[in-house]
């Protein structure tokens, strides 16, 4: 005996859900979405150079453990049209316009990704102080208009150190020089960097390296005739023994030193304090950007660089027979390693 | 009874001594690395007050070179110096922290100045001359002297 059930239309609806639950019950999850292909835009102005540089990519997606595969070099850059273009304001006019150029002439240190092909957009512009600078990258391959502004700033003028290779500088412990420069207008940030150049023989080979010592960033004090930073004497031997390796047979010649001042503008300044190490309780912190339907940084720089500066002859005794840099294998003064200065 | 308090008295103070002998050993933390020197040194100071002389070219024309101290006439010459300073413009006292003694020191100034200018300010060589202003100076223990480089025109 058999009970045989009518079909009605409830029945019949009743049985397509519960199909249709059966049927989507899987497993497999998909946790990543399509990739939305955001562009990411870099382009800082420097008032040093004659010509600048934009740098466009996008984000990527791999299925992989993204941290162990690097993105295929395509997959970072947009296909189809770019329009690159700048405009110079000033008193609500626009006096140059600027379209960019693709180039490939400067190629990127090698690492985790791709940089095979590192193409950057190139227009000759000489930054004019205290300007409004827009920004403007058409990408015909999304159809979308990527718009940025900053600022321009003013004249930096450097007070200490000079071009002046007669003055050396001193630097060891208990002996720190002092940099000085003119307060900038629209700066939100300053940074001087020291640049040690010296021969270095090992063998028959001797090469002329470098070894650059950036300093903590600064900000803008308020009513102050000029800003300062003092290089630490005592710190820069440290830097030394901390950066260049001791070893039999290697003597170093010190050439001299380069110092370099830039000063950064307010979006740098934001940019610079969102990515740096979180010291309070809010440890992911956004990062800044100014680049409209686009993530990235447009923002300004000058630059001065005091090159080709000596160092006082007691510098360059306490690098060759100094507590800290005696196994550096520095010559004095006299290019000797037999000195006959009293330094202990 | 008695006996037990000064059981407790020797074990309170015992335990303030291991406390303070404790607190007393710490080694002192120097920022950024610097040397110690905290420890009394037998020093005098030297004090410069390094004017440049007025003449005919402008203050931003003759600038300040050089401020070294050596021990004796013959390390200054052959510029095994003691200290350096580094000099300023806009700098005009400069202080060296030194052990009680003779000390030769030398100061400089040097002319930039365009054309025939500089050797007619009497800097040997046009742009680029320099001007030095040699003297000694003894310093004592725990006094500052003060010493005003001499340049002859």
């Amino acid at each position: 005996m058999y009970i045989r059930k009518k079909i009605t239309p409830i029945r019949l609806i009743l049985a397509i859900m519960a199909a249709g639950l059966f049927a989507s019950c899987s497993t497999e999850i998909d946790i990543n979405s399509s990739n939305q292909d955001v562009p990411i835009v870099y382009c800082v102005l420097n008032s040093a150079d004659s010509f600048q540089y934009v740098r466009i990519q996008k984000t990527y997606l791999v299925d992989q453990a993204a941290l162990n595969t690097p993105p295929d070099q395509d997959s970072m850059l947009f296909q189809g049209e770019i329009v690159v273009t700048m405009e110079r304001w000033s008193a609500g006019k626009v006096m140059e316009t600027f379209r960019f150029a693709p180039t490939n002439e400067i190629p990127k240190d090698s690492g985790f990704f791709p940089y095979q092909k590192n193409i950057l957009y190139k227009a000759k512009i000489k930054v004019v102080a205290n300007q409004t600078y827009r920004l403007y990258i058409y990408l015909g391959s999304k159809e979308k208009v990527l718009y940025a502004e900053a600022s321009s700033l003013g004249k930096l003028n450097v007070i200490d150190p000079i071009q002046l290779q007669q003055r050396k500088i001193s630097l060891y412990d208990g002996n720190n020089y002092t940099c000085r420069w003119d307060p900038v207008q629209n700066a939100g940030v300053y940074q001087v960097a020291l640049r040690l150049k010296y021969k270095e023989t090992i063998g028959n080979s001797t090469r002329i390296k470098y070894l650059d010592w950036p300093q903590p960033f600064a900000s803008p004090g308020s009513d102050v005739d000029y800003l300062s930073m003092d290089v630490s004497g005592a710190r820069f031997m440290h830097i030394l023994q901390d950066n260049l390796k001791a070893g039999e047979g290697i003597v170093r010649e010190v050439i001299g030193v380069d110092f370099q001042i830039v000063s950064g503008s307010l979006e740098m300044k934001y940019y610079i304090e969102s990515t740096s190490p979180s010291a309070g309780a809010l440890m992911e912190k956004p990062v800044y950007g100014n680049i409209n339907n686009g993530i990235g940084l447009f923002c300004t720089v000058a630059r001065i660089n005091v090159n080709d500066l000596l160092l006082s002859s007691v510098t360059i005794d306490s690098m060759a027979y100094g507590q800290f840099t005696r196994n550096l294998g520095f010559l004095d003064h006299t290019l000797d390693r037999d000195s006959t200065n009293n330094f202990k | 009874m008695k006996v037990m308090a000064m059981k407790k008295s020797s074990i309170i103070w015992i335990f303030a001594g291991l406390v303070l002998f404790i607190a007393c050993t710490k080694t002192p933390i120097i920022p950024n690395g610097g040397t110690d020197t905290s420890k009394a040194k037998i020093v005098g100071t030297m004090e410069v007050e390094f004017r440049v002389p007025g003449s005919f070219l402008g203050p931003s024309r003759v600038l300040r070179a050089d401020l070294s101290i050596a021990k004796d006439a013959e390390s200054l010459y052959k510029g095994h110096f003691l200290e350096t300073a580094n000099v300023y413009n806009s700098k005009l006292m400069y202080t060296f922290d030194l052990t009680p003694g003779v000390y030769y020191y030398q100061a400089g100034i040097i002319c930039v100045a365009l054309g025939d200018s500089c050797s007619a300010a009497g800097f040997p060589g046009g742009k680029f001359g320099m001007k030095w202003a040699i003297g000694t100076v003894e310093v004592k223990q725990d006094a500052t002297v003060h010493v005003i480089p001499q340049f002859t025109n």
